[in-house]
């Protein structure tokens, strides 16, 4: 069933990453005008849907349920609801995905009422959403009985970490369920003409944050459990990892309203009090970086490596675990600067919705996040086929035809966002002397987007190889260990309790007020526009 | 992946890492307050705040009355000497096509849109708004340098977005003066 | 559960994360809501209070200052995405009662013999805007005008609900590869392609089918556009794109939409792109 998932996850990915490289070239200098920009935005809309709800989703469902399995180790509680949920992600990608490439739900993946598409594709999100909610309730329901079953002692490290994204996620999708059962399905389906724009993109800005460290999740549960053991190194403190998970889980919600600084619907004391706990986030992941970097310090110092640096040189660098993760942390930095930069208005207002964001979030999602996805399944496959992945080789030249195939993609898309190059256009007018110094930068990209492809690949090239390998019995899997496991934890380090309780209280100041105000205020809807209507 | 020998975890090493880990916490702690308070700083003194009231406006009915009908959009001099400029977006342009401002003068924007989102973003400076129907967007800006700069929608409005390029002219004070003095709303659409 | 909330309250976690989570939201309030309002010089609030409404985000209505107003008719329609869909028979027979006054320029079943719109398969919002807009003078034309003087409101519907019911010109396909002002406008001159409005990619309310429309219509309806001799569109939507075509391209894209196959087209082509 895992496998299922990864499969179905890594497919979608397949289908989605030449369709990301076709909209690259199709609007750069190489390629002329398209005649039917429709099929742009078509394609946008299909790369986008699966890139970031299909994808992810399936991957930290499936690692969720390996590691439910191998930190606790005990079978899965409630295998058939598990199956459930995968059935309705399926149809759900289905549903959706059909009205998209008949041109009848161009709206992109980020929906923008008033534009109303077919009602099948928002269904299908929604189904996509349900499916992963049971996942969320199974990950709470495994974790709460391995508790009753072994009162006083820790929840196992990566079981905690996955159940704090579970509930991330949970609480997360939410808003964009409101704004699609509430709001754009009734409209989609002819019951109402007429929506709040303004309130939609509040409830969108809801999810559309912590759903970046819901994608995140898989990434940095793999730097805590799987980097450290992988090296032959300890992970350098539990606790801290717990804490990490759990600034994650209070303050990656209540902060989406930085998404709108230049909205006009929502005041500007809510758009401070936000970017005020905008900054908060920085916080686990600054953690983590510490964290990690000192486990993999102890794993240096462990292979013989001295001095201030030559732990470095001793690290095990042809391991595709430590290469991946490496690749991964330098374009976390990069992306994390450009974070910052997001975050605060006044610098947020030359590059809001220009190309920067667009590689802004390239940067972070496809390259520091995905590199670990292909590392999770490098690392997983073997447990999961009961054959040796062994192309070492074409692993390493994977990632890093990723990590360089991501580099030439997303700097150039963050200098011609600087410039002021508005992003998701079918074409831009290189004729023109201003446009025309921006389009060596596009023809950079594409050629990024091309590595991509190759490495893309490249990477099923060596899934396709591990499971025409001969059988073998791999050994029971195994997470990082602590330097110092913890005997026993405060409560509120062994649970959510309190954390959810935060997190909840806390969205309803940051975003109660918004929220309620615009539902109650009469004269802020305004006429759906439908798309992909006949002529 | 062999197993790592028993590293030292007497209880001096715990406590080592404990400090170092407070220190940490409070270095990156530290960092994310001067970044906040920069902000707070810099919102008080350069004004570049988002804008401070929510107004509401009915996207099918601009054209029929209030401030954004088509004979009222444009640049308009106040009598404190600053200037207000009003304009739409809908698909696909902006209505004024080109907008005229003069240079060194304080300048409210006030825009909305007639249909669906769109962005309103002017090319090399930090002005940037998202137009909402329903909404009124407005930004104070100030212009330094004269010359002409490109006016993009930046957000997918729909399948002509990539052909919804507006243009943004800053003039010297005395042109815009003599050119506002002939008409009560000026733009530099020929 | 209960022994697990019972200890977390006992413990320091939960003064010390509720605390701290509590003092960042209320000094965050109140550096949002008073602090930076009130140092906001461009902004005088009454009060305090109106400072802090204001930046919670009230909802307010637009302060009333004095506009100014067009010397010339405008359209007082009030487009909506889906209105006049779905007529009646009742509404489409009445119309074609009434088109009967139609026929001389508009043809028998609308198709036009002279150089007057085709208005079969045109679309209903089409029709009974423009009758409109020719009543209350925001579209001139001197031989409408007195047609539509005596039409009621729903006569223009039952009019524009029979036009939008008849079969569009046969084989109006225009031939050969549109021109490229026609199918990838102008971008930095903010003409998108027309058929991103005009219902061959995706359809604008208000926005006419221009197949099988006659040449000399079409070129007369841009260049008034472009000159402001016509001025009835919405938010200045077609005047904005007309006024960025060169005379080369409004002839191009005429003749593509009147069907008319020709070497003009190319030329326009290649003017357009040394504008």
């Amino acid at each position: 069933m895992i496998l299922a998932h990864f499969w179905l996850a890594f497919a979608g990915f397949g289908a989605a990453l030449p369709l990301g490289a076709w909209q690259m070239y199709i609007r750069s200098p190489l390629h002329g005008w398209i005649s039917d920009p429709e099929w742009y935005y078509r394609s946008v809309t299909a790369h986008g849907t699966t890139m970031a709800y299909v994808f992810p989703t399936l991957v930290a469902m499936g690692f969720g349920y390996f590691v439910a399995e191998a930190a606790l180790q005990r079978p899965l509680i409630g295998l058939r609801w598990a199956w459930l949920g995968f059935a309705l992600v399926v149809i759900g990608t289905v549903t959706a995905i059909i009205p998209v490439a008949l041109g009848l739900a161009s709206v992109l993946y980020t929906f923008y009422p008033p534009m109303i598409g077919n009602p099948f594709y928002y269904i299908g999100v929604v189904l996509v959403v349900v499916g992963s909610w049971i996942w969320v309730a199974l990950m709470g329901i495994n974790m709460q009985r391995w508790k009753r079953d072994n009162p006083g002692t820790p929840v196992p490290f990566p079981m905690f970490a996955t159940v704090a994204g579970a509930y991330l996620w949970g609480w997360t999708a939410v808003g964009a369920a409101l704004e699609l059962l509430f709001q754009i399905i009734p409209a989609a389906l002819g019951l109402s003409r007429t929506i709040d724009a303004g309130l939609a993109r509040v409830f969108f800005s809801w999810t559309l944050h912590a759903i970046v460290y819901f994608w995140l999740m898989p990434t940095y549960i793999a730097y805590y459990t799987i980097l450290p053991r992988a090296i032959g190194g300890r992970l350098y403190s539990d606790a801290m990892g717990r804490l990490s998970f759990i600034l994650f889980l209070v303050v990656a919600m209540p902060i989406g309203v930085h998404h709108l600084f230049a909205d006009p619907e929502v005041g500007s004391g809510f758009k401070f009090l936000h970017s005020v706990f905008t900054a908060l986030v920085a916080l686990p992941t600054l953690l983590t970086v510490f964290t990690i970097c000192a486990s993999v310090e102890i794993a240096g110092r462990l292979r013989g490596g001295k001095g201030v640096l030559g732990w470095l040189a001793a690290l095990p660098w042809r391991n595709p675990v430590m290469l991946g993760a490496a690749l991964s942390f330098v374009m976390l930095g990069f992306g994390g600067a450009g974070g910052l930069i997001n975050m605060s208005y006044q610098l947020d207002s030359t590059i809001h919705n220009t190309q920067w964001v667009t590689g802004h979030f390239h940067l972070i999602f496809g390259g520091a996040i995905v590199i670990m996805y292909f590392v999770i399944a490098y690392d997983l496959w073997p447990h999961l086929t009961g054959r040796s992945l062994d192309s070492l080789g074409l692993m390493r030249a994977q990632l890093w035809t990723w990590f360089v195939g991501m580099i030439v993609l997303t700097f150039p898309w963050h200098y011609v966002g600087i410039l002021g190059m508005p992003r998701r256009m079918a074409f831009y007018d290189y004729s023109d002397p201003v446009i025309a110094a921006q389009a060596a930068s596009v023809t950079m990209s594409v050629i990024g987007a091309a590595i991509l492809v190759v490495s893309g690949a490249l990477f099923f090239l060596v899934l396709a190889r591990g499971h025409a390998a001969p059988r073998t019995a791999p050994p029971a899997y195994r997470f990082s260990v602590a330097v110092r496991p913890p005997r026993a934890l405060p409560a509120a380090l062994n649970g959510f309790g309190l954390w959810l309780g935060l997190m909840i209280a806390l969205t309803l100041v940051n975003y109660g007020f918004p929220i309620a105000h615009l539902l109650a205020t009469p004269g802020t809807a305004v006429p759906t526009v439908n798309v992909g209507a006949l002529r | 992946m062999t197993e790592p020998p028993p590293p030292p975890s007497h209880d001096e090493g715990a406590e080592r890492i404990e400090g170092i880990e407070r220190r940490w916490a409070m270095v990156g702690i530290g960092v994310l307050l001067v970044l906040v308070v920069v902000a707070a700083f810099a919102g008080i003194h350069q004004a570049a705040m988002p804008q401070s009231r929510v107004e509401i406006v009915d996207p099918l009915r601009l054209h029929l009355s209030g401030e954004f009908i088509d004979s009222n959009l444009g640049s308009a001099v106040e009598p404190d000497g600053s200037v207000t400029v009003r304009a739409i977006g809908q698909e696909y342009s902006f209505t004024p096509s080109c907008i005229l401002v003069p240079r060194d003068t304080p300048i409210t924007f006030r825009a909305t849109s007639a249909d669906v989102v769109h962005g309103f973003l002017i090319d090399g400076t930090d002005i940037n708004l998202m137009l909402v129907p329903g909404y009124i967007s407005s930004l104070r800006a100030r212009f330094e340098t004269l010359g002409e700069r490109y006016m993009p929608c930046h957000e997918f409005c729909g399948t002509g977005h990539e052909g919804m390029w507006g243009r943004i002219k800053v003039v010297d004070k005395a042109v815009f003066a003599q050119m506002a003095a002939g008409a009560k709303r000026v733009s530099c659409v020929k | 559960m209960n022994r697990e909330w019972a200890a977390i309250l006992r413990s320091k976690w939960f003064p010390a994360s509720v605390g701290i989570t509590a003092a960042l939201a209320i000094a965050g309030l109140l550096v949002g809501f008073v602090v930076l309002p009130l140092a906001d010089r461009n902004e005088q609030f009454h009060s305090v209070w109106d400072a802090i409404c204001s930046a919670a985000g009230l909802i307010q209505n637009a302060a009333r200052e004095p506009v100014v107003q067009a010397n010339y008719p405008t359209t007082r329609v009030e487009l909506t995405p889906r209105m006049l869909r779905g007529a009646s028979a009742e509404s489409i027979g009445r119309g074609a009662t009434l088109a009967l006054r139609c026929t001389m320029c508009h043809g028998a079943r609308g198709l036009s013999e002279a150089n007057t719109p085709n208005l079969a398969g045109q679309y209903a919002v089409v029709i009974y805007k423009q009758l409109m807009d020719f009543k209350t003078g925001a579209r001139v034309s001197a031989v409408m005008a007195p047609l539509v003087g005596d039409l009621s409101d729903q006569d223009m519907r039952d009019l524009a609900a029979y036009y939008a019911y008849l079969p569009r010109v046969p084989a109006s396909r225009p031939a050969g590869e549109p021109p490229q002002i026609v199918a990838s406008g102008a971008p930095l001159r903010s003409i998108a392609p027309c058929g991103a409005c005009h219902g061959e990619l995706a359809s604008k309310p208000g926005a006419a089918w221009l197949e099988g429309q006659p040449f000399d219509y079409l070129r007369t309806q841009l260049q008034d556009f472009a000159s402001g001799a016509r001025r009835n569109d919405i938010g200045e939507q077609m005047r904005n794109v007309a006024r960025g075509m060169t005379v080369a391209e409004i002839d191009a894209a005429s003749r593509f939409y009147a069907g008319l196959r020709g070497p003009t087209g190319s030329q326009a082509d290649a003017s357009s792109k040394q504008h």
